[in-house]
């Protein structure tokens, strides 16, 4: 593990809605190393999906990447001006599998069409060729009979099938990087597995490199290799799967485990958290989670707090984790994963 | 703590819903299906899109019309046509949760009347203070602020919209809520407030719920029993420890699974099995629902229920 | 490890840089935690009626249309009051020959000239103006009433549907200009006669229009939990489906008038419209389309024909700007 293959620095990304300003991104970083599997975690709101869309030049009309930089191939991401630019990253480099398949297939052509057209475009493929290649596409996502499925329109597929269809579309290229918006979320659980299994096999096939966004914590549990935490646009909380589930550190991410029903003890009320994340309009002073957080600390409201390290791999961004801060006991579901882990680490 | 010694509140024998289909047979939603829900508990009915457990729970509220089968409310049946005075005592004593916060209110009515609009068609106050002081009495008990009443839906969060409907719902004073999804639309965060809030209202109110859902999670979490629906069909019914502990259905099994667990090293390690309806042989005998043990009810033909037998032995 | 730069796995910013002196103790103290505050940050300052108004206004055309059609509606009603103004039906001769005054073309006297009996133009056309605005207000009034009643029980009340259907397809698919000339040859051509047989016909486009939008959102889950609290079907109407179309239905009645009396004019040309001595647009187009050939007289026509575009063109595009407003989709 060296260099990262994408390398987001303190990117801010604003857009102008009802002739306001409003801030999504606020200097949010991230790396990405090659062959793993990142997940992106938070709520709706929270930015995530904003963040992945300015790494493929697909914010909306009335957004912009106001600073940062996104560092990939030698090239910033951020610079990027005209369409022409995007056309050599875009589904070539990194591809993208959104959340319903139904929007995102063409009702009107067959799917072997749809996939064939990305191979001829991108790869330059002539027509048998490409056809050949698609079928063999197919297969590789897990569809039967490729040769005859091959004719088939979208509508002719379940849910789960076309979101494979989806899939197969995205990596036609061999892309780089393939960006998994939220897949699953649309889907029932058992197809969901599947499809999660079919990724995760693929990734390994092809060498994939994965950014995975979701808000299920099941799922991140399942898929990836690295955790990041994002809240009102900022990542407040990155680190390997195991740091971030059985050692945990910021107070948000606490209160989404504990949140959960799977760590719950009938009887009792769960742990849930007040309120609703913040205006982004409006300038946010401190740390983003204070207003909600039963132990907010005075300097969560005056000052932005800086990543702290908890292992080389694991930083948060809470000024808990400041060696002047009170002890903060983590709510009881934390607590005893936490005792868990550290048992296994032994 | 045996059946015969609760009161059954809601009993479905025999349930069949279908829907008309253009030009061609009705479909079948729901095939039947018969269960109990015993006062106090909360029934938990799983299943994925399309198995009709939305159906099911409609067609308690009466919004869907039941094809055949009987739905009893306390011994009385009350589907079908049913005397004035009846449907009056259903309105009022059966309400139900909506899945989604977005959709469940009417975006150019205010907070006030969404909430009292219940109150308007039983006439269920005396006067215009009394009607204002249940209203607010309500709106606190599902934790949101008195001056919300004069605000229209599209101001609040999908939590707080949430908590709107639930108190819609509530100042009927029902014995038996239906709740259909309640939190599937809701952020994580917020699922867990909902979820505190209906077990608080239970305990002070003495509520029984069904709790419809396709996340087996929050159901082993809230439900005291569950039953597991694949298309139509209630596979397997079971108390929620007992399902869990030892499914016995294919079906069962395979959903169970595919639950996703917030534990990388359990996540990583397990395998999924899928549910292939044709490992079932129904050729030469039908399934039929039998109670293979007490409280645990499971959907098969002699030949499986004699295997299932013999796993719990 | 406070100000280096860590490469490796997850690469970070530096951890904890130089901190607030002097208040530390303080700040690193709990702070109030107010819950109500928590559930206050939602709060959106959005109102549906503000934000048409808003977008309705950006849309420069259609604000002035709006002016100069409002001018238009409050001129037809004052003009007769103003001073100097003549009566559209007297027939004005020379007061020295005792000749008819035919045909003058626009002058001081008679600002739009005369027709080819010597009616003064200008009278007439405010006159036939106002005349055919009436017609059209009164159908327009009557399809919203009527074709919204009958379309809100045919899309929601399921047992009604098949036999408002019947009803429907029956009158729809008789042409509406047989219907029209009809009804107008049955009863005799007059005001009362318009009015009616155009409300005959009229109801149809908006019960369709209405009947479809409400089948759309009938099922709606709002609707359901109305009917789970036992919502009376009328107010399900009323305040579920109704305050919805709000938009839409703006929109019909804007296209009603115009509409109205273009089958005025329509029904004139052929010859069963408003009887010669009442006059409106349908009439003086009618006139005027006789006298065309001739330049000289062309203003016969288009003095008419240039109020009844105006009028056409601003409701369509009022209405059109309306409904755009409405949609909340177009809010910002």
């Amino acid at each position: 593990m060296s260099e990262p293959i994408l390398s987001a620095r303190d990117v801010v990304v604003k857009f102008s809605l009802r002739g306001q300003v409003l801030t999504a991104i606020r200097e949010a970083s991230l790396d990405l190393y090659e062959g793993e599997s990142l997940a992106i975690v938070g709520e709706s709101g929270c930015g995530k999906t904003v963040f992945t869309k300015t790494f493929i030049g697909m914010l909306d009309a009335n957004g912009w990447v106001d600073s940062g930089s996104i560092m990939f191939e030698g090239k910033d991401l951020a610079r990027f001006k005209t369409e022409r630019e995007w056309l050599s990253i875009r589904g070539k480099k990194i591809a993208t599998v959104f959340q319903d398949p139904m929007t995102a297939l063409n009702p009107l052509r067959t799917i072997g069409m749809q996939i064939q057209e990305v191979l001829e475009l991108h790869k330059g493929m002539s027509g048998v060729e490409a056809r050949e290649h698609t079928v063999e596409i197919l297969d590789q996502v897990g569809i039967r009979d490729p040769e005859v499925r091959y004719s088939h329109y979208p509508h002719e597929f379940s849910g789960g099938m076309r979101q494979r269809v989806v899939i197969a579309i995205a990596i036609a290229c061999d892309p780089l990087i393939l960006i998994c918006d939220e897949p699953t979320t649309a889907l029932d659980v058992t197809i969901q597995a599947q499809i999660l299994e079919l990724i995760r096999s693929l990734q390994r096939r092809l060498g994939l490199t994965l950014i995975y966004i979701t808000h299920d914590l099941g799922v991140v549990a399942n898929v990836a290799d690295r955790v990041a935490v994002m809240y009102a646009g900022d990542i407040i909380e990155y680190g390997t799967a195991e740091e971030i589930f059985y050692n945990p550190q910021h107070p948000y991410t606490w209160a989404l485990l504990s949140s959960l029903p799977q760590l719950g003890i009938k009887g009792k009320p769960l742990y849930s958290i007040k309120g609703t994340p913040p205006n982004l309009f409006s300038e946010i002073r401190g740390d983003a989670f204070a207003p909600r957080n039963p132990r907010a600390l005075k300097i969560d409201f005056v000052e932005r707090p800086p990543y702290f390290q908890v292992s080389p791999t694991h930083f948060a961004r809470t000024w808990l984790l400041d060696p002047r801060a009170p002890k903060v006991e983590p709510p009881e579901t934390i607590r005893a994963m936490q005792a868990r882990y550290a048992r296994r680490a032994v | 703590m045996t059946g015969n010694q609760r009161e059954a509140l809601i009993e479905v024998e025999g349930l069949r819903v279908e829907f008309k289909v253009r030009g061609g047979k009705p479909f079948v939603a729901v095939d039947g299906v018969s269960f109990r829900i015993f006062r106090g508990e909360t029934f938990g009915l799983v299943g994925e899109t399309g198995s009709g457990k939305t159906t099911i729970g409609r067609a308690i509220v009466r919004i869907n019309p039941a094809a055949a089968g009987v739905i009893k409310f306390k011994g009385r049946r009350i589907n079908g046509i049913i005397p004035k005075d009846l449907d009056r005592e259903v309105t009022h004593k059966i309400q139900m949760i909506f899945q989604d916060p977005m959709a469940s209110l009417n975006e150019r009515a205010k907070v006030d009347y969404i909430v009292s609009e219940g109150l308007y068609n039983t006439r269920n106050y005396t006067d215009e203070q009394d009607r204002q002081a249940k209203v607010q009495k309500v709106l606190a008990e599902v934790g949101l602020l008195p001056e919300f009443a004069t605000r229209f839906p599209h101001e609040f969060s999908g939590g707080q919209r949430q908590r709107i409907g639930v108190a819609r719902a509530l100042i009927m004073e029902p014995e038996f809520v239906i709740a259909d999804e309640p939190i599937s639309s809701l952020d994580v965060s917020i699922r867990a407030q909902v979820l505190n809030l209906l077990s608080e209202l239970q305990k002070a109110k003495g509520l029984t719920y069904m709790f419809i859902s396709h996340d087996l999670s929050v159901v082993r979490f809230i439900a005291d029993r569950v039953a597991v629906i694949y298309k139509g069909q209630i596979v397997e019914l079971a108390g929620t420890e007992d399902l869990f502990r030892s499914p016995l259905h294919p079906y069962t099994r395979s959903l169970l699974s595919a639950i996703p667990t917030p534990d990388p090293r359990v996540e990583r390690e397990k395998t999924v099995m899928v549910y292939d309806p044709s490992c079932h042989d129904y050729s030469r005998e039908a399934p039929h629902w039998a109670e293979i043990r007490e409280g645990h009810f499971v959907l098969g033909n002699s030949l499986e229920m004699a295997q299932y037998r013999a796993l719990l032995a | 490890m406070a100000e280096e730069r860590v490469t490796g796995e997850g690469s970070a910013v530096p951890a904890a840089r130089a901190a607030p002196a002097a208040q530390d103790e303080m700040l690193f103290t709990f702070a109030q935690y107010d819950e109500q505050a928590a559930e206050r940050t939602g709060y959106s300052d959005y109102s549906y009626w503000g934000s048409t108004l808003r977008v309705f206004l950006k849309n420069k055309v259609a604000v002035a249309l709006l002016v100069i059609i409002v001018t238009l509606l409050a001129f037809t009603v004052i003009q007769p009051i103003l001073p100097g103004q003549k009566s559209p039906t007297r027939i004005y001769t020379d007061p020295g020959t005792g000749i008819q005054l035919r045909n003058q073309t626009p002058n001081r006297e008679y600002w739009f000239g005369t027709n080819s009996i010597g009616q003064d133009l200008w009278s007439r056309i405010w006159s036939g103006t106002r005349t055919s605005l009436l017609i059209g207000i009164f159908v327009g009034i009557w399809e919203v009433f009527f074709g919204i009643a009958v379309g809100a029980l045919w899309g929601y009340v399921r047992q009604l549907d098949l036999a408002i259907t019947e009803i429907y397809n029956i009158i729809n698919n008789i042409p509406t200009t047989i219907l029209l000339m009809l009804l107008t040859y049955i009863m005799r051509p007059s005001f009362q006669t318009m009015v009616i047989a155009m409300c005959a016909t009229g109801w149809l486009g908006m019960a369709r229009f209405v009947r479809n939008q409400i089948i759309i959102i009938r099922d709606r889950e709002y609707n359901l939990a109305s009917r789970c609290l036992g919502t009376p079907t009328a107010r399900i109407i009323m305040k579920n489906l109704l305050p919805y179309l709000v938009s839409v239905i703006v929109l019909r009645m804007a296209l009603a008038i115009p509409g109205t009396i273009g089958w005025e004019v329509f029904l004139t040309y052929i010859g069963l419209g408003l009887p010669l001595h009442i006059p409106s647009l349908g009439n003086l187009v009618n006139e005027g389309r006789q006298a065309m050939m001739s330049p000289s007289l062309r203003y016969q026509l288009i003095f008419p024909a240039a109020v009844l575009s105006v009028i056409t063109i601003s409701f369509y595009v009022m209405g059109n700007a309306f409904s755009d407003a409405a949609d909340p989709r177009n809010h910002f």
